[in-house]
C-alpha cells in the first residue's frame, strides 16, 4: 500500500478530513500524510517472556500428569496388580494431606476458618464417601452393556474435554463463583471415571477408582488454584513430583507409554511456551478510530 | 444494485439504496434492484414508486435478513437477470450482504464492472471482524471501485479488504432536507434533549444512563426524550425509577423513520452517545431539523458537521455531562439558530450531489481496463494459504458452472427486456 498519488500534484494543505464541505479533490484522493494517520499497531501489547510462561504452564502439566496417574491406577485395578483396599486408603491419605495443605495455605493468606466450617467439610467428606460406597454397584453396571471400544473412545473424549475446559488461571480477588467451564471440566473427568469403572470386576475396585477420581479431578484443581499464592519453587516441586509419579507409573505398564508421557509433559512445560514466544513476532494488532470505544462510567 | 437489505425491511442501508436508485433513475439511468424474497407476499418482480424494478430472489435467509453465502447457487438466478436487463455495472451494498459479495464475484463472467459500498465499520480484532473480513477481502479482491461513507470508514475498509486506497472513494450519505424541516417553537425555559437510537451497548446507552441523572440534577429545566428500543431499555427504566425522574425522562419506545422528525422537533439538543459510527445519519437528521448536536467523538462522526454545529465528548461520563452543559449554555444564550442550521445542512448534503459523485465513480470504472481471469485467479490465490486455495477453487468451479449454464440455458432462450420504463414518457 503506497501512498503516492502522482495524478494529483496539488498541495495537500487545504485538504480537510471533513464530509460537509466539498473539497477540490476527487473522491478517491489519498492524502499522503493524513491517510491512516491515526493507525496504531500493537498499541497495548506486552510481549510474553519465557520464564513466567513456563511457570504458568506448570498448571497444565500438573493437570495432564494427574490424568496419567489416574489411568495408571485404573489399569492396575483392572489387571489386579494393585489391591483396591490400598487405593481406598491412598485416596483417604491424599485427602488428609490435601486438606492439611489447604488449611495451611488458608492460614498463611489470613483467611478465617471456623470450627463450624471444618465440621461441615468433614461431614460432606464422609457423606460423599458413604454415597460412593453405596452407589458403587450401580456405577459398575451403569455402562456395562456398552462395548469396550466405545468406552475407550468416550473416556478419551471426556479427558480431552477435561483438559481443554479446566481453569488454569490464578484465582482473582473477590471471586466467589467458579467459572462454568471449570465445573464442566470436573464433570467430564468424573464421567470418564464412571464409564471406565464399568470395566472393573468388583464393587470395591469401582468404589476405589471413583473415590480416587474425586480426589484427582474435583478436589485437586481447587487446591491447585490455591497453590498460586505459594512460591514458584514450591509449585515447580509439586509439578516435579506429579510428573515423576505419572511417568514412573505409566512406564511400569509399558516403557513406550512412559516415553509418551515424558515427551508430552516436556512439550507442555518447555516447548509450548517457547512456541508461543516465537509466534509473537507475527502479532499484528491494528487499532484506529473505527474501533468500538469503551465507555467510562463512574 | 444488489443487496440483501432492502424494502420491505427498514433501515439506513435500505433507505440509502432506494434514494440513490431513484436519483439515478431521475438522471436517466436504468436501475434494477436485486434482493432476496420476503415470502409470502414479496416474491418475484416488484415495481416501486417511481418505476424502480426489484427482483426478489427466492434464496433462504440466514440471520437478520441476510442470506446464507451461496456462491454457486446464486449464479443461475443472477445470470438471466443480468442478461435480460442488459446490465453494465453491479453496485453491491453492505459488507454483511452475501448477495452483494456474490454478485461481484460473478460479474466478470458477463464483462460487468463492479462497485461496492461499505456502510459500516468493523473492528479488526474481534470474532465477527476476523470472519467477515476474510469474506470481504475475497469479494473485494477483484472489485473495480469501492465507496465508503466517511474517511474513517475508508481507512477501515482499505485495511480490512486490503484494497488499493486509490480505488476507494469517499461519498457521504445524504438526506432529504425537506423531510426535516425545523418548526418554530415559542420560546420556553424548558430544554429538551432528544436521543433517538437503538438501545444497545454499541450505541453507548451506558453513557446515557450514567449522565442523564447528573444533567437532570444540575439543570432543573432540562427534560430528556428518548426514542428507540432494544436490550438496554431495562437499564434506562431502572435509572429513571432509581432517580425518580419519571416526569422528566420520557421513553417513547420504537420510532418509525417517518416519525423521527415529529420527535426531533420537540427538542432543542440532540444527544448521540454511540461508541462506534461509520457516518451518523441520525445526528445529521437532527442537525437538519435545527437541533444542536452533542456527540461522542467516535468513528466518522467528527467529519459530518462543522465544529460550530456540534459539541464533542470523549466516551466517558464526565465529558458527556460537560459537553451537555456547554450545549445547554449555548441554547440558553440563543446562539443557535435552528433555521440557519437547516439551511446549512441543506447546502451540505443533497442526494443530487451524491448521485453526481457516484456517477463519477461509474464513469471512472468504465474507463479502466477490465481485470482478466488469469489476474483474478492470481490475486485470489494471494489471499492466504487456506482462503486463497478455497476461493481459487470456487472461482474455477464457478467458471465451469457458468459454461454448463450457458449450454443448458442458452442466451437465445432468455426473454430480453426490449423496452425500458421511461419516466419522461410516462409524465407526458
Amino acid at each position: 500500500m503506497t501512498n503516492t498519488n502522482t495524478a494529483i500534484s496539488r498541495d495537500e494543505k487545504d485538504w480537510q478530513r471533513v464530509l460537509w464541505k466539498r473539497l477540490p479533490y476527487p473522491d478517491n484522493y489519498v492524502p499522503p500524510t493524513h491517510f491512516l494517520a491515526s493507525l496504531r499497531k500493537n498499541a497495548n501489547f506486552t510481549p510474553y517472556t519465557y520464564g513466567p510462561l513456563v511457570l504458568a504452564s506448570t498448571s497444565v502439566c500438573q493437570h495432564v500428569a494427574n490424568i496419567f496417574i489416574f489411568l495408571s491406577v485404573f489399569l492396575r485395578l483392572k489387571e489386579h496388580t494393585s489391591n483396591p483396599r490400598f487405593i481406598v486408603w491412598l485416596a483417604i491419605l491424599l485427602f488428609c494431606v490435601g486438606y492439611v495443605t489447604w488449611e495451611v495455605l488458608l492460614y498463611r493468606q489470613g483467611g478465617t476458618w471456623t470450627r463450624e466450617s471444618r465440621s461441615r467439610v468433614m461431614r460432606s467428606a464422609i457423606l460423599v464417601f458413604l454415597a460412593l460406597l453405596s452407589l458403587a454397584p450401580v456405577l459398575k453396571t451403569l455402562t456395562e452393556a456398552t462395548s469396550s471400544d466405545s468406552i475407550w473412545a468416550l473416556a478419551f473424549f471426556l479427558f480431552t474435554l477435561h483438559t481443554l475446559l479446566a481453569d488454569y488461571t490464578a484465582p482473582r480477588l473477590q471471586e466467589s463463583r467458579e467459572r462454568l467451564t471449570s465445573v464442566l471440566s470436573m464433570n467430564a473427568a468424573i464421567s470418564a471415571a464412571v464409564v471406565l469403572a464399568s470395566r472393573l470386576d468388583s464393587d470395591l475396585s469401582v468404589f476405589a477408582l471413583v473415590l480416587f477420581s474425586v480426589q484427582m479431578f474435583a478436589l485437586f484443581p481447587l487446591l491447585r488454584r490455591r497453590l498460586f499464592s505459594t512460591p514458584a519453587m514450591f509449585r515447580a516441586f509439586i509439578t516435579g513430583i506429579l510428573s515423576f509419579a505419572s511417568i514412573s507409573l505409566m512406564s511400569a505398564h509399558s516403557s513406550m507409554a512412559g516415553w509418551i508421557v515424558l515427551s508430552a509433559l516436556l512439550f507442555i512445560t518447555f516447548v509450548a511456551p517457547a512456541l508461543l514466544v516465537w509466534a509473537q513476532r507475527y502479532k499484528n494488532e491494528i487499532r484506529g478510530e473505527w474501533d468500538v470505544a469503551v465507555p467510562e462510567v463512574g | 444494485m444488489v443487496c440483501d437489505f432492502f424494502h420491505p425491511n427498514v433501515g439506513g442501508v435500505e433507505n440509502h439504496i432506494y434514494l440513490l436508485s431513484v436519483n439515478l433513475l431521475k438522471r436517466g439511468h436504468k436501475v434494477v434492484i436485486v434482493t432476496h424474497s420476503y415470502p409470502p407476499s414479496r416474491v418475484g418482480i416488484r415495481w416501486l414508486v417511481p418505476g424502480l424494478k426489484v427482483y426478489h430472489v427466492p434464496l433462504p435467509v440466514l440471520v437478520s435478513g441476510a442470506t446464507l453465502p451461496n456462491y454457486l447457487t446464486f449464479l443461475p438466478w443472477i445470470r438471466p437477470i443480468l442478461l435480460r436487463e442488459h446490465i453494465t455495472i453491479i453496485h453491491g451494498h453492505a459488507s454483511l450482504s452475501s448477495f452483494a459479495q456474490e454478485a461481484i464475484l460473478h460479474s466478470h463472467l458477463f464483462g460487468i464492472r463492479t462497485v461496492f459500498t461499505d456502510h459500516s465499520l468493523f473492528a479488526l480484532d474481534d470474532a465477527t471482524g476476523i470472519l467477515t473480513n476474510k469474506l470481504l477481502a475475497a469479494a473485494l479482491n477483484n472489485v473495480d471501485a469501492a465507496i465508503c461513507v466517511s474517511h474513517t470508514a475508508r481507512e477501515n475498509t482499505v485495511l480490512r479488504a486490503n484494497l488499493d486506497p486509490r480505488t476507494v472513494y469517499v461519498i457521504p450519505n445524504a438526506l432529504i432536507a425537506e423531510q426535516f424541516q425545523p418548526q418554530a417553537v415559542p420560546p420556553s425555559d424548558t430544554i429538551t434533549i432528544v436521543v433517538i437510537s437503538r438501545l444497545a451497548y454499541r450505541k453507548g446507552v451506558d453513557l446515557l444512563v450514567a449522565s442523564a441523572p447528573r444533567v437532570c440534577a444540575a439543570f432543573p429545566n432540562v427534560r430528556f426524550l428518548i426514542g428507540g428500543d432494544g436490550p438496554k431499555m431495562i437499564d434506562l427504566l431502572q435509572m429513571r425509577e432509581k432517580h425518580m425522574l419519571q416526569d422528566r425522562i420520557e421513553l417513547v419506545g420504537a420510532v418509525s423513520h417517518s416519525d423521527v422528525r415529529n420527535l426531533l422537533i420537540r427538542g432543542t439538543i440532540y444527544l448521540n452517545t454511540s461508541l462506534t459510527e461509520a457516518f451518523g445519519i441520525g445526528l445529521l437528521e437532527a442537525a437538519c431539523t435545527g437541533l444542536y448536536v452533542v456527540s461522542t467523538r467516535v468513528g466518522g462522526v467528527p467529519e459530518v458537521l462543522p465544529e460550530d454545529m456540534i459539541s464533542f465528548a470523549h466516551p466517558n461520563e464526565d465529558d458527556v455531562v460537560h459537553a451537555l452543559t456547554k450545549a445547554i449554555a449555548i441554547i440558553k444564550a440563543g446562539e443557535h439558530d435552528p433555521f440557519r442550521a437547516h439551511e446549512r445542512v441543506k447546502s451540505m448534503y443533497s442526494w443530487e450531489e451524491i448521485t453526481k459523485r457516484t456517477e463519477v465513480v461509474y464513469e471512472d470504472i468504465m474507463k479502466r481496463t477490465p481485470i482478466d481471469l488469469w489476474t483474478r485467479i492470481h490475486r485470489t490465490l494471494r489471499l492466504g494459504p487456506f482462503a486463497g486455495i478455497i476461493y481459487g477453487i470456487i472461482l474455477v468451479v464457478e467458471c465451469l458452472f457458468f459454461f454448463v449454464l450457458e449450454w443448458a440455458f442458452p442466451r437465445e432462450d432468455i426473454h430480453y427486456v426490449k423496452e425500458d420504463w421511461d419516466m419522461a414518457k410516462f409524465s407526458e
